[in-house]
């Protein structure tokens, strides 16, 4: 069974992200701040109100940090919604991506027909304590003395440049035409041009995981609103459907026990995705892949079957600019805005349907029609990323 | 390593963690073993999680593998119990393949952090430099593990 153009995007809502005193007059803000200022940036982007979304979806992303498990209940009750379905984000930082499929498919149901879909964190202006979390990471990798997540993924860098010969230079391209696209975006926390040069001598942070690497932390706020089509006939925007979805948790190549760790669930995800849309690799118009490392990017898009594992010369020879031949985090990705938790990855999906709606600004996507958007999430023992979710999403039925 | 520090956090020992834990008490290595799929099950768990079969059987791992990837840790990061590693700095955390197949999170001690590469298979004392942490009261066992 199909969602196909059976739910579309009709209002998106972005909060500027902050990092607390970092640049001057950076304001203090609770989750609860963010996560309703973002509500009411996509009511105005929808021309809805909140009496709409009563009895309907909501789908809220589960901070990290957050230290009790009913988060999306108390996001109801912050911004005054009773919610016919409430949903959390169950998959780390792919929550976002995979609420949108969640709500499409109850949209497609008939159960609803508007989910509101946010999330929000405030790392820099709360600070919740907690010890460690039980699971993997508790009994089988604190007591070595890993540290955290940039140690982890510096596993999997290594072996890819061990593997496939990649150097600095390589993993350097993306990340030069990602600033260049923040450079271009009145929405991106850093927007200084970088060169090659810099990317390559930034700081290590993981050995080889660099700074520039790197996914910051930051405050703020995101939300779309998923709508039927029929109800969106009603609404002010162009509607951009979801054309095709895919999700893949707890993937895993060869044996479990010992599976292969530089392919990605996105190999599935983005398989279902694209089936389902009914659309070539040549038809899609541009990338926004999930980014809390620059290494992950490589890896989504051979694994998405743009290229093959480890293809070098790919790297080489394509233009990800939003002008070149795979333009690729069009506003300059998560990298370069900040990631307020596990509502980071909802930027890829604002970032597409504003490229669909030609909202792209100075960055536009020329003739963009179709876009493939990633969500990522948790980091596993022994692998890369334990979850992800791939939408499709097009500006025509 | 330093002298492994009791203060540094420590694995909870779960139900289906405590056979492995009492091996390593015994410098033994072992794993789970699916008796109706043949599959290895790492890290430990209720049933095996290739077929779902309650017949897996804790089993002795040869004690040889490769080192798949590493890092080397230079500096503490976040919470406050990072810094119980901080006398340690640095040192290597790897991803060790077992020749078996399941992948373990490890030490690599006794090899200077400037030499240790990918693919370590020759390296004479692999499983000695597997750095196990026990929690059995009070005892912490050193770096030996038998084959």
């Amino acid at each position: 069974m199909s969602i196909r153009n059976q739910a579309v995007i009709v209002g998106i809502g972005e909060t500027p992200t902050d990092r607390l005193g970092s640049k001057p007059g950076e304001p203090r803000k609770s989750s609860a701040e963010y996560i309703s200022w973002a509500m009411r940036l996509a009511l105005e982007d929808a021309g809805l109100s909140l009496k709409d979304f009563q009895g309907q979806g909501l789908g809220v992303t589960i901070p990290t940090a957050y230290p009790q498990p009913f988060w999306p209940e108390e996001v109801a009750e912050i911004l005054g919604i009773t919610p016919g379905l409430l949903q959390g984000g169950s998959t780390g930082g792919a929550g976002a991506v995979s609420l949108l499929g969640g709500m499409a498919a109850a949209v497609n149901s008939g159960m609803i027909d508007l989910a509101l879909v946010c999330g929000s964190a405030a790392p820099f202006s709360e600070h919740w304590g907690g010890g460690i979390q039980p699971g993997d990471m508790r009994d089988w990798e604190i007591p070595y003395g890993t540290m955290g997540p940039n140690s982890k993924i510096a596993m999997v860098m290594r072996r890819y440049m061990h593997e496939y010969g990649a150097t600095l230079d390589h993993f350097g391209k993306i990340a030069v035409a990602g600033r260049y696209h923040a450079s271009l975006n009145p929405m991106a926390y850093l927007k200084k041009p970088i060169t090659l040069d810099d990317y390559k001598n930034s700081r290590l942070v993981a050995d080889p995981v660099r700074l520039l690497d790197c996914v910051m932390p930051a405050n703020g706020g995101r939300a779309y609103i998923v709508a039927s089509p029929e109800r969106a006939k009603t609404l002010r925007k162009k509607p951009i459907h979801l054309k095709g979805f895919g999700e893949r948790s707890n993937p895993s190549y060869g044996p479990r026990a010992g599976s292969d760790a530089l392919v990605m669930g996105v190999k599935d995800a983005g398989k279902v995705a694209m089936e389902m849309a009914g659309v070539k690799h040549s038809e899609i118009n541009f990338l926004e892949l999930y980014d809390d490392y620059i290494i992950v990017v490589y890896l989504q898009i051979e694994d998405l079957g743009f290229c093959a594992k480890g293809d070098l010369s790919f790297y080489e020879r394509t233009d990800f600019t939003f002008k070149g031949q795979l333009p690729i985090q069009t506003g300059g990705g998560m990298i370069n805005v900040g990631q307020p938790s596990t509502a980071g990855g909802t930027l890829h999906i604002i970032e597409a349907v504003r490229q669909l709606r030609g909202e792209g600004g100075e960055r536009q996507v020329p003739s963009a029609k179709t876009g493939l958007v990633s969500g990522l999430g948790v980091l596993p023992y022994g692998k890369n990323l334990g979850c992800c979710a791939v939408a499709i999403l097009g500006n025509e039925a | 390593m330093a002298e492994v520090d009791v203060r540094k956090p420590l694995p909870a020992i779960t139900n289906e963690a405590k056979p492995f834990w009492d091996a390593a008490a015994q410098n033994k290595l072992l794993m789970q073993h699916c008796k109706d799929c043949g599959a290895w099950v790492w890290t430990p768990r209720p049933l095996c999680n290739e077929c779902g079969s309650e017949h897996i059987e804790w089993t002795a791992m040869s004690g040889k593998g490769e080192i798949y990837s590493f890092t080397v840790i230079r500096q503490v990061v976040g919470r406050a119990a990072s810094k119980s590693f901080e006398p340690d700095i640095p040192y290597v955390v790897a991803w060790v393949d077992l020749d078996e197949g399941p992948r373990m999170i490890s030490n690599i001690v006794g090899c200077p952090v400037d030499q240790v590469t990918l693919g370590i298979t020759s390296v004479p004392t692999l499983l000695e430099q597997i750095q196990l942490i026990s929690r059995q009261g009070p005892n912490v066992i050193g770096d030996d593990v038998v084959k």
